[in-house]
């Protein structure tokens, strides 16, 4: 196997893909790069064993056939090699032998054989959607996903396909976001899977605001086609929680509240919370809505902001990232905070549209 | 800048460290007169039992608490066997430390029986340590009949030592001079953080002695104590600056129990680990603790003893996912040591954290908890156990 290319032919695809290559390999060839060269176009695939990425390019193709090759070190020679140089990537016996200029390098090697690459995902169906639409659905959820939960389920992202919609849903067991954006092709037949997180962030890292996606699902596998470059995720085994059970009604008597304000409100009072619990204390009454935070250094902030309320007074306490955290996510100028008791659930919304949901359970004061 | 007078000298630290003589032996002693003056050993029965309390009587026979009862037996044949009474003890802990919180609400318990006392910003006590000690040591004696050892000293290292020095019913006050001079003949033992491992490697360096730990150059001792090297030379000296943490929460929870045989079957294991799983995750329930970590404690019938610890994301207080991180220690511990027959299995519930956060989904699991928390309370921790506790012959009938 032969190849010729410029530096910066050869960095994009490795840049591309070697965020997969784990730092702690269970497995040695896990490390390594699959580059595989077949008249004129040259793959590189990477994989944990969850997600995989293969990347493609036109090169110029010497001698075809394939091998794995440490991705790291790779990649780190071909960066630090100087701007516009020609690199000749050859095998030779058991090593793979990199020259550009007057270097020269030499490095190990593993069959491709060995390599583990998930050729079919068996698609049972496909969607449709604008990257732009998926790119929002990922960014406005992801980051209430739970992360190394016992309960694995949660720790990766719902996609729910219903007729013409796709829907994203994340949970940690303490708040859940939940994102709806419409689809082409209103034939799909209802279908959820559950993305790793893994998955959830490479993906994230992958699309663009432009062009269309077609995500192929299959039972055990995810794969997503975005230009040179080819998303494949495993899915998570596992049923996720009922969430509509957990989304409350929306209340007679919402706080109307300028997201804003209220955002830059809680943020100067978290800097005076309990760095570990980061709980706040929130006093609703008409008109108004007082936080308060303290911390083991007998530390205390408060803050008043005026909102629209004509409902009971409640005092409740919130994990503030959490709310910080809906309230970042949301875009539009008003927002609709629906409280019914210091013991459940609480809703914030955009009051013109349902497309995105955020729940918050409170914490105890 | 008139006023700087006052702040020019900060007042020195004072701190008493007290220490209940063979606490749960002297209850015992106490409260049946037939065994004063008596060698008495508390603790579970030979052949499994372990000693947790030996009388001052019995100690002058060489035994020791945490010594097998057989042979605490062997050493001490005429001692008196006492069961533990736990609940006991700790209403008799509760009125020893009322009598600490009479003098300061600076009080820092380590266990039922021993406790610091901060006296630093209480000068009309800490002015004369000897009278404050001694009037401690009456109140503990005409609040429960029993006697304390006390030391006194500028912080928790020294006066923990001071307390040990002139055990039972000591009193030794130690400051200025008189702390490196009384250190420097003591064994590195003395100090907490050196166990028989290092004292043992310190020994192989001829380092014995505090004095000889103090004095020893950096090289000697960095390659034992690594990074903390200065810090220990300095305890040698007497140097500590840690404070007296009277609010320290709990840090963590643990049961164990020492089974009736040695025992190989997973399947007995996993009935002995269960009930202690659930103990200890009922006592987080009612302290409103959930845990991050969760450690087994596995000892082997040669004694042998090893802890094998995992976090618990996220942190919990079920019953079931205590009882399964446990379990999957202990089954990894087993399949690691085929056919390895065990005495005893602890389980400890670390990395506590207040359970403040609400669940959006709550899980069967802690609906079940819920109920027989409560059904427990009322009737007892014997009203419900595990189905699959019942034996086999039940079990299959299902």
């Amino acid at each position: 196997m032969k190849l010729v290319a410029q530096r910066e032919a050869l960095l994009d695809p490795l840049q591309a893909v070697v965020g997969v290559v784990e730092r702690r390999q269970t497995m040695p060839i896990l490390a390594n790069i699959l580059i595989s060269a077949r008249s004129d176009r040259v793959s590189f695939t990477a994989t944990d064993l969850e997600v995989e990425l293969v990347a493609s390019t036109n090169m110029s193709v010497e001698q075809e056939g394939e091998i794995t090759v440490p991705g790291r070190k790779l990649l780190d020679i071909v960066k630090a090699l100087p701007e516009g140089v020609d690199v000749v990537f050859q095998l030779s016996g058991e090593k793979v032998t990199v020259r550009a200029g007057r270097s020269r390098f030499t490095l190990s090697t593993l069959p491709a054989t060995e390599f583990p690459v998930v050729e079919d995902v068996h698609a049972q169906q496909t969607v449709t959607l604008p990257q732009g639409a998926l790119k929002r659905l990922l960014e406005k959820t992801h980051f209430a996903m739970a992360q190394q939960d016992v309960r694995y389920y949660l720790n990766g992202l719902l996609l729910e396909i219903a007729g013409p919609s796709v829907r994203a849903v994340a949970t940690d067991g303490h708040r859940l976001a939940l994102c709806e954006a419409a689809v082409e092709g209103a034939d799909a037949s209802p279908q959820q899977v559950i993305l790793p997180r893994k998955g959830v962030l490479e993906l994230q890292r992958l699309i663009s605001e432009s062009g269309d996606v077609t995500l192929a699902i299959g039972t055990n596998h995810l794969r997503a086609e975005l230009g040179d470059i080819r998303f494949t995720s495993k899915l998570i085994d596992g049923r996720f929680p009922d969430y509509e059970r957990v989304i409350p009604a929306e209340a007679a008597e919402p706080v109307v509240a300028d997201r804003e304000d209220l955002r830059r409100s809680l943020y100067r009072t978290a800097i005076l919370s309990n760095e570990k619990y980061r709980g706040i204390r929130l006093e609703l009454k008409a008109g108004g809505l007082t936080m308060q935070a303290h911390n083991p250094e007998q530390e205390e902030a408060e803050e008043e902001v005026e909102v629209g309320y004509a409902g009971d007074e409640i005092e409740i306490g919130f994990n503030v990232n959490y709310l910080m955290d809906a309230l970042s996510a949301l875009e539009s100028e008003q927002i609709h905070l629906m409280i019914r008791d210091p013991n459940s659930s609480c809703l914030i919304k955009d009051p013109e549209t349902d497309e995105c949901k955020y729940v918050v359970m409170p914490m105890r004061l | 800048m008139t006023e700087f007078l006052p702040h020019a000298a900060p007042r020195p630290r004072c701190v008493l460290h007290v220490d209940m003589d063979a606490f749960y032996a002297s209850v015992e002693q106490r409260d049946d007169p037939t065994l004063a003056g008596r060698p008495v050993l508390v603790g579970g029965r030979p052949p499994r039992g372990v000693v947790a309390a030996a009388s001052y009587e019995a100690r002058r026979f060489g035994v020791r608490s945490a010594m097998p009862m057989r042979e605490a037996l062997a050493r001490c044949p005429d001692a008196v066997v006492v069961r533990p009474r736990m609940d006991h003890y700790q209403s008799v802990s509760r009125d020893v430390f009322a009598v600490f919180r009479r003098l300061t609400p600076d009080v820092e318990g380590l266990s039922l029986d021993e406790a610091f006392l901060e006296l630093t910003a209480l000068p009309e006590l800490a002015d004369d340590p000897r009278v404050t000690a001694l009037g401690i040591k009456d109140a503990i004696r005409a609040a429960t009949g029993l006697t304390a050892s006390v030391g006194a000293g500028p912080n928790k290292l020294v006066a923990k030592i001071a307390s040990d020095l002139e055990k039972p019913d000591g009193l030794v006050v130690l400051f200025g001079a008189a702390i490196e001079t009384t250190l420097a003949r003591l064994p590195v033992r003395a100090i907490g953080g050196i166990g028989p491992k290092t004292s043992a490697r310190l020994e192989a360096a001829g380092i014995f002695t505090l004095g000889e730990l103090a004095a020893a150059p950096a090289g000697a001792v960095e390659p034992i104590f690594g990074r903390y090297a200065a810090r220990m030379q300095g305890r040698a000296l007497g140097l500590d600056d840690r404070p007296v943490e009277p609010r320290r929460e709990a840090v963590s929870l643990s049961a164990e129990e020492t089974f009736a045989t040695d025992l190989d079957d997973p399947k007995a294991l996993a009935r002995e680990l269960r009930p202690l799983a659930e103990k200890v995750a009922a006592r987080l329930r009612r302290k409103h603790y959930v845990a991050g970590m969760v450690a087994v404690k596995i000892r082997q019938a040669d004694f042998r003893t090893v802890t094998r610890q995992r976090s618990l994301t996220p942190a919990s207080a079920e019953s079931v996912a205590l009882f399964e991180a446990a379990w999957g220690l202990v089954q990894t511990w087993i399949t690691e040591h085929p056919g390895a027959k065990l005495r005893l299995l602890g389980i400890t519930a670390g990395r506590l954290t207040a359970a403040s956060q609400l669940s959006l989904f709550e899980a069967g699991e802690q609906r079940l908890d819920r109920v027989s928390d409560a059904i427990r309370e009322r009737f007892g921790a014997g009203a419900l156990m595990h189905g699959s506790d019942l034996g086999p012959g039940l079990e299959e009938d299902g």
